[in-house]
């Protein structure tokens, strides 16, 4: 191993990086401060709006779980597969998984919600719920659907995953990240081995507790309902999410001039095949989802996608409009942009369409959290409401939150895995 | 009937030389030349001035034609030619004939990019001037050749034997048609 260490400049890593370290420093803490300011304006909001800002911070909040998920999930795929060309890239994604023990901290208060306040999110934590302000009738507890389901649906099975999911992700992150950083110093294959090995255990926990902690989050917001496509769909949009996060993280530390000399075309390029895979991945398991329950056409599943397309006296809502949008917007525009090859290799427009990708991944959690928070009438509020406000105050305080904790680890590291066996393939990436 | 004259055929023995020799035939505006290597060599078509290959837009004609084959064919059997009600769906929906249409899709691509390709590469192709030539055989095997046609319009024998002596040729023969 060490035949290459000698080979590779370390000033590629430390130089750039550490000399900049003070701007960097001052970066975070502005990131801090916006991010304390956005959770604290969504405190204010549930003290004004109440369960629809509960709402609005979940879907905030899962929104960025879902880019850290999906961030952790490319390096496990990067390990599993042990690929060369990803090397270069890695320690992005490293520094960026590093949000998640904070993001379990932010995701406490729904928890403790769902104890002192239960009902004010998940119907099923208040057995005594009062469906007929949401336009049904009974309590929660009367609901067959409730009754059969309520050994997965309840306070203390949401607790658990929670702890779970987010105990094993940041293990396992905070696990990877420390041997590949620990390789930068000895260059010792062993640290290699073990990131395979938490890697073999990291994927499957990883599919399994996501999958769990987002039928409980976000499916069962509406426990009704019934879609085996779920943890995929959320996984396809996490994946999509981390690339656009990681494309734009690429383009700015190249014009910052840290990646100049490390990133060629072909990363680009196959960053932007990674980018148009996933989009017809998730255009594959949405479409598969509706198509589906199109067919079957059985109530407890087609419900879902009324609420989100027609009231209750048939007239076509906002979400309808919406979910034309994510049609179009998340599938066939990044389709027909990203499989343009001078588009993947373009400094300029990878990173728009990665921003516009991960604005759509937004608004698709909108489209799946807030119609679930239904009026009287049985009816899903309008996407532009006073909503939106709260959605921008989470997904700014989150992501502030996120944000820093990405540019503290970014601080410390070196840019690249100076030392990793697959270096030198990364550098010389070629088609 | 005496063979008419193809062009000239320069051996390289390495790969860095072949490389150079394209970059100074390419930078003499020559078209209509080719270069025969045993082996892929990266960064040749860049060499060559070889811009980027015209099978996607093939490739493109043929999804198109796959997706809408497939849209109307739906439309045709279901709603047009024997209108009938399957399971309480429409005569026609984009939604369920989707998955032929895109099915067809990716078929018809698929024929269309290899189709693209063949023309493309005027395949199949069941005789070429360098097959008469004896040296092919090391151009398969050991050695690296830039051949240019006399047809290009630049084409000057001798300026084209100077212009491949002082690119490294080894070896320069003329090839008949």
């Amino acid at each position: 191993m060490s035949t290459h260490v000698a080979t590779i400049s370390p000033a590629a890593g430390s130089a750039a990086a550490h000399s900049s370290a003070s701007s960097v420093g001052a970066a975070a803490n502005k990131a801090l401060v916006l991010g304390v300011i956005g959770l604290a304006a969504t405190g204010l909001g549930v003290a004004v709006s109440g369960k629809a800002a509960a709402f609005s911070y979940l879907t905030g909040l899962v929104f960025w779980v879902a880019v850290a998920l999906g961030a952790l999930f490319l390096i496990m795929i990067h390990h599993v597969f042990d690929a060369g060309w990803s090397t270069v890239l890695r320690r992005q994604y490293e520094n960026w998984i590093t949000c998640l023990p904070w993001l379990g901290l932010l995701f406490a208060p729904l928890l403790i919600s769902a104890v002192v306040a239960p009902g004010l999110i998940w119907k099923w934590t208040d057995p005594s719920y009062d469906l007929s302000q949401i336009g049904g009738h009974g309590t929660v507890a009367q609901d067959v659907l409730w009754v059969k389901k309520s050994g997965l649906l309840s306070t203390m099975t949401l607790i658990i995953a929670s702890f779970v999911g987010f105990g094993g992700w940041t293990l396992i992150s905070s696990r990877l990240r420390a041997h590949s950083i620990a390789q930068d110093t000895d260059g010792d294959i062993a640290h290699t081995h073990a990131n395979r090995f938490w890697t073999a255990v990291g994927l499957p926990f990883t599919a399994l507790s996501m999958t769990l902690c987002v039928i409980l989050w976000v499916k069962a917001l509406d426990y009704h309902w019934y879609s085996t496509m779920f943890g995929v769909w959320f996984f396809a949009g996490a994946v999509r999410a981390a690339l656009s996060l990681g494309v734009i993280i690429t383009i700015w530390l190249w014009s910052r001039g840290d990646y100049k000399g490390i990133l060629n075309n072909n990363h680009m390029h196959s960053i932007g095949m990674l980018m148009f895979a996933f989009t017809v991945f998730w255009a594959y398991i949405t479409f598969s989802q509706y198509f589906l329950i199109y067919m079957a056409n059985i109530p407890e599943e087609t419900f879902w996608y009324s609420l989100r397309e027609i009231n209750k006296d048939g007239v076509f809502n906002t979400w309808g409009y919406v979910g034309m949008f994510l049609l179009f917007g998340h599938f066939f525009a990044p389709f027909l942009t990203l499989i343009h090859y001078p588009v993947k290799l373009s400094k300029t427009w990878l990173p728009r369409v990665g921003a516009f990708i991960a604005t759509v991944v937004l608004i698709d959690m909108i489209y799946n959290v807030m119609p679930s928070l239904k009026n009287s009438a049985g009816d899903a509020y309008p996407f532009l409401s006073l909503n939106l406000l709260w959605i921008a105050t989470s997904v700014v305080g989150v992501g502030g939150v996120c944000v820093w904790a990405y540019l503290n680890s970014f601080a410390k590291t070196k840019l690249i895995p100076i030392r990793d066996p697959r270096i030198v393939e990364s550098l010389t990436h070629h088609e | 009937m005496a063979a008419t004259f193809y062009g000239l055929m320069a051996r390289f023995d390495t790969a860095p030389d072949i490389y150079h020799a394209a970059q100074q035939v390419r930078d003499a505006g020559y078209k209509n030349w080719d270069c025969i290597t045993p082996f892929p060599v990266h960064g040749l078509d860049g060499a060559m001035g070889l811009g980027r290959s015209n099978v996607p837009k093939f490739s493109l004609l043929g999804g198109l034609t796959g997706f809408t084959t497939g849209m109307s064919m739906i439309w045709f059997t279901g709603a047009f030619d024997y209108p009938l009600i399957v399971g309480g769906k429409p005569y026609f929906s984009p939604l369920f004939a989707f998955p032929i249409s895109y099915e067809l899709t990716i078929l018809f691509t698929a024929f269309a990019t290899i189709a693209g390709m063949f023309i493309l590469n005027w395949l199949p192709q069941h005789y070429h001037p360098v097959l008469k030539s004896k040296e092919i055989l090391r151009g398969l095997d050991d050695a690296f050749y830039v051949v240019i046609e006399a047809r290009d319009p630049k084409f000057d024998l001798n300026r084209a034997k100077a212009l491949l002596s002082q690119a490294g040729a080894k070896e320069i023969s003329e090839l008949e048609a």
